[in-house]
């Protein structure tokens, strides 16, 4: 009954698409918008139907509906309440509901805010064309409420590995960063096409920038975090396609960011903006692409329905062809360039830019190239994260310092005064304060680690600088806080894949060995019946130098799906974590094979991630007040 | 001239630009082929010509029984029901390696019949079987 009801929401929510686009370009070939109204109540319309139709999906999931297909093949009645709501999200077809639904989300609350009544027009027009593809695309390929006849009595439940509460609340986080971008994208076509793309544009883009931006941070943490503690590895990024697909937008948009940022200051780059603003939403379709096409293997390739891959694929293709055009067609006005010098912020950030795109690209090659020439010439390879270390650590060392000085210069040349002052007092300091970590890791030898540290320290000084002599803390405030978070995150990165340490070995109840600093012993095993798994606990005692650990990693065995998984057990003082995975082995009956891992200052990865995330959500708070004034 | 000077100017920071991307784009495409990792079914490497040096990849199904264990180091024997290969491997055997499931391997050839094992690839699940190690079978299960 309510699949009917979620169906018929979907339906009109098409339909009333449809009218709001019919009459959009009625009133745009009349050239006049007096009539926002109905466009206004379409618009309106749409994202409560879709919100409905959302809910209903999610009560489907709660109530183990099975007469749904979607529910039938990724719930089932044992699950605990939590997983069966995030199960609604947990497919294909849910998150495709939730896709569309963050994308009217946006045109609604935009709707509402103070921009021109025709830049509001032409934005909430071209969103609205893209909710029609992809309720097309939902409706024709992926409908969430299809049924079965007859009801099956249970369901064949959630992929166990999903069963997470983390898991949760990652796929809202980073569908609105990648959804998100969209807002950014009509309203710069809106822009565009209006000829309004100038300083005033910037103001309001800012916020609709920083936001889905911080979201998708917060999305990418979540994620490695899950990979860090579940997949029980130890390590927290693989370069596996999946996460290169939402590093991919993100790097666009931190480019996006900088270059808005001289566009609001200077008037100057309006065509680069105009193209981050395109380039970025293609990033995040594409990211859709590859990780719902299944032309990937991933937890998050959930059907291998060719046509859905070729339907993005298209979709893609059209919306790039289109947005260039309309981009060539009108391009922003030309850029009002002053008096000249290389010291400026504006330069810098442009520099950096040119970086951000250059490290994109990288990420983009490497994860693209497997899949052509496995399409091209049917060979199958896999690009290790090698490549993705060599080719990116250089660059980043020259970044970085990049990003040290920028901020600290004026974003005029004549404005010499705080350019001199602060080389004089930040250059000896930081030199300073790098000789001693070159003194202290010196031991290792590896002159890519003490580069990274050098650099990473190097940026978090100036930052600290910069903050002690701010004038204008809280306009900076967010600037400052995400630029520390991301001197701590490299600096922390690189701690943590040089001074990880691991044992693997195969231990049986009462056993003691010692490899390394480490004694590990075994003390028991114990188990445990729950609701829908049963689990094995292991109790170990990590003993170093420094402290005595005791730690009871687990497996799981998982009802339905059948399925086996490690849960890992991590310990840490917020400087290490202590780390212990365990394994079964069908040929070894006896004894239990254990991984034991030593990772330096990985709450500090997390914290940083954070940070960075925490100095968005400031400024787009920040940018709300100050617009109320 | 048959240019103007803006023309001129344009023209030189379009082919500064052109430049620039095409190092680039050749520094990231030398590196990409230094370090890529190549997927080879037994069959493939039964018609090599020669024995690649570097890492790959070995996919297949695990022949039942063929599991031996000696200290610490593990011989298997990965089939795609067609050319066989022994597999030698130290080190631990993750949860989802069971014999006559498909499993994907990482390391070096010895020569065209030993492999050495350095990874033993993790799965999401026990149903799943990776689309290299599919694609061979079917199409051995096709020519059978």
């Amino acid at each position: 009954m309510a699949g009917y009801i979620g169906n018929l929401a979907l339906f009109f929510s098409l339909i009333f698409n449809g009218f709001l686009i019919f009459s959009a370009i009625k009133e745009i070939r009349s050239n006049n918008f007096n009539n926002f109204k109905i466009i206004n109540f379409c618009n309106n319309s749409i994202f409560f139907l879709l919100l409905i139709s959302f809910l209903t999906l999610i009560y489907c999931f709660t109530v183990s509906d099975f007469s749904n297909v979607a529910v039938y093949q990724n719930s089932h009645t044992t699950k605990p309440l939590i997983y069966k709501i995030s199960g609604a999200w947990g497919n294909h077809e849910g998150s495709m509901v939730l896709f569309i639904l963050i994308l009217s989300l946006f045109s609604f609350v935009f709707a509402r805010t103070k921009v021109s009544e025709k830049l509001k027009f032409y934005t909430v027009f071209f969103q609205s064309i893209l909710i029609l593809i992809f309720l097309i695309f939902l409706i024709l390929t992926s409908n969430p409420f299809d049924q079965i006849d007859p009801k099956p009595l249970q369901g064949l439940g959630l992929n166990p590995i999903l069963q997470d509460p983390l898991l949760v609340i990652h796929p809202p986080f980073l569908y609105f960063g990648y959804v998100g971008f969209s807002l950014v994208f009509s309203f710069a076509l809106a822009g565009l096409v209006t000829n309004n793309f100038d300083k005033s544009w910037s103001k309001v883009a800012n916020f609709w920038i920083i936001l889905p931006w911080s979201l998708l941070t917060i999305g990418i943490g979540l994620g490695s975090f899950w990979a860090y503690y579940e997949l029980g590895w130890g390590g927290y990024w693989f370069w596996d396609p999946v996460e290169n697909a939402s590093l991919m937008p993100w790097l666009a948009a931190t480019a996006l960011i900088h270059s808005n940022i001289v566009t609001l200051k200077k008037d100057k780059l309006h065509s680069w903006t105009a193209l981050l603003s395109i380039f970025t939403f293609i990033m995040s379709l594409l990211g859709t692409f590859l990780v719902r096409s299944g032309v990937l293997n991933s937890v998050h390739a959930f059907a291998n329905d060719p046509y859905r891959g070729v339907y993005i694929l298209s979709t893609i293709l059209l919306i790039t062809f289109f947005s260039l055009a309309i981009f060539i067609i009108k391009k922003p006005k030309k850029s009002l360039y002053g008096k000249y010098s290389f010291f400026q912020r504006d330069n810098f950030i442009l520099i950096n830019n040119c970086f951000l795109i250059f490290f994109l690209s990288v990420v983009l090659v490497g994860t693209v190239y497997p899949i052509i020439l496995d399409a091209i010439s049917g060979k199958s390879i896999s690009v290790g994260p090698i490549y993705y270390h060599t080719i990116l650590a250089p660059f980043l060392f020259v970044f970085l310092f990049f990003m040290s000085h920028g901020p600290l210069l004026s974003w005029n040349k004549e404005d010499k005064f705080l350019q001199i002052k602060n080389f004089k007092i930040f250059f000896p300091i930081s030199i300073v304060i790098s000789l001693v970590i070159i003194f202290w890791f010196f031991d290792y030898k590896d002159i890519i680690l003490i580069l990274g540290l050098l650099f990473s320290v190097y940026l978090i000084v100036s930052i600290i600088f910069d903050w002690i002599t701010q004038k204008k803390l809280s306009f900076n405030f967010g600037r400052l806080i995400s630029h520390l978070g991301f001197g701590t995150l490299i600096f922390a990165i690189f701690i943590n894949a040089y001074l990880s340490k691991e044992i693997n070995a195969a231990m049986k109840v009462g056993d003691e060995i010692k490899i390394q600093e480490f004694i590990i012993k075994f003390k028991s095993i114990n188990k445990i019946k729950k609701e829908n798994y049963e689990e094995v606990f292991g109790n170990f005692l990590v003993t170093n130098k420094e402290k005595q650990v005791e730690l009871t990693p687990s497996i799981r065995k998982y009802d339905r799906p059948v399925q086996f998984t490690s849960e890992t057990s991590i310990k840490t003082n917020f400087i290490v974590d202590y780390y212990f995975a365990i394994n079964l082995s069908e040929f070894e009956k006896e004894k239990i094979m254990v991984r034991f891992y030593y990772k330096p200052l990985m709450f500090w990865i997390w914290l940083s991630i954070l940070l960075i995330a925490f100095g968005g959500i400031y400024q787009t708070f920040r940018l709300r007040n100050e617009k109320q004034i | 001239m048959i240019f103007s000077k803006s023309t001129k100017t344009r023209l030189k920071i379009f082919s500064l630009i052109v430049i620039a991307a095409s190092i680039i784009l050749f520094f990231i495409y030398n590196n990409l082929q230094k370090n890529v990792v190549y997927f080879y079914a037994p069959q493939d490497i039964k018609n090599l010509t020669d024995t690649p040096s570097n890492k790959i990849r070995l996919g297949g199904l695990v022949k039942e029984g063929s599991l031996k264990k000696n200290n610490n180091t593990y011989v298997f024997i990965v089939t795609d029901l067609k050319d066989e290969i022994f597999v030698e491997y130290r080190g631990l055997l993750p949860n989802l390696f069971v014999e006559g499931k498909s499993a994907v391997v990482e390391g070096v050839l010895k020569d065209k019949k030993y492999f050495i094992a350095s990874t033993i690839l993790a799965k999401h699940d026990e149903n799943y079987m990776p689309p290299e190690v599919a694609n061979s079978l079917k199409k051995n299960k096709l020519n059978k």
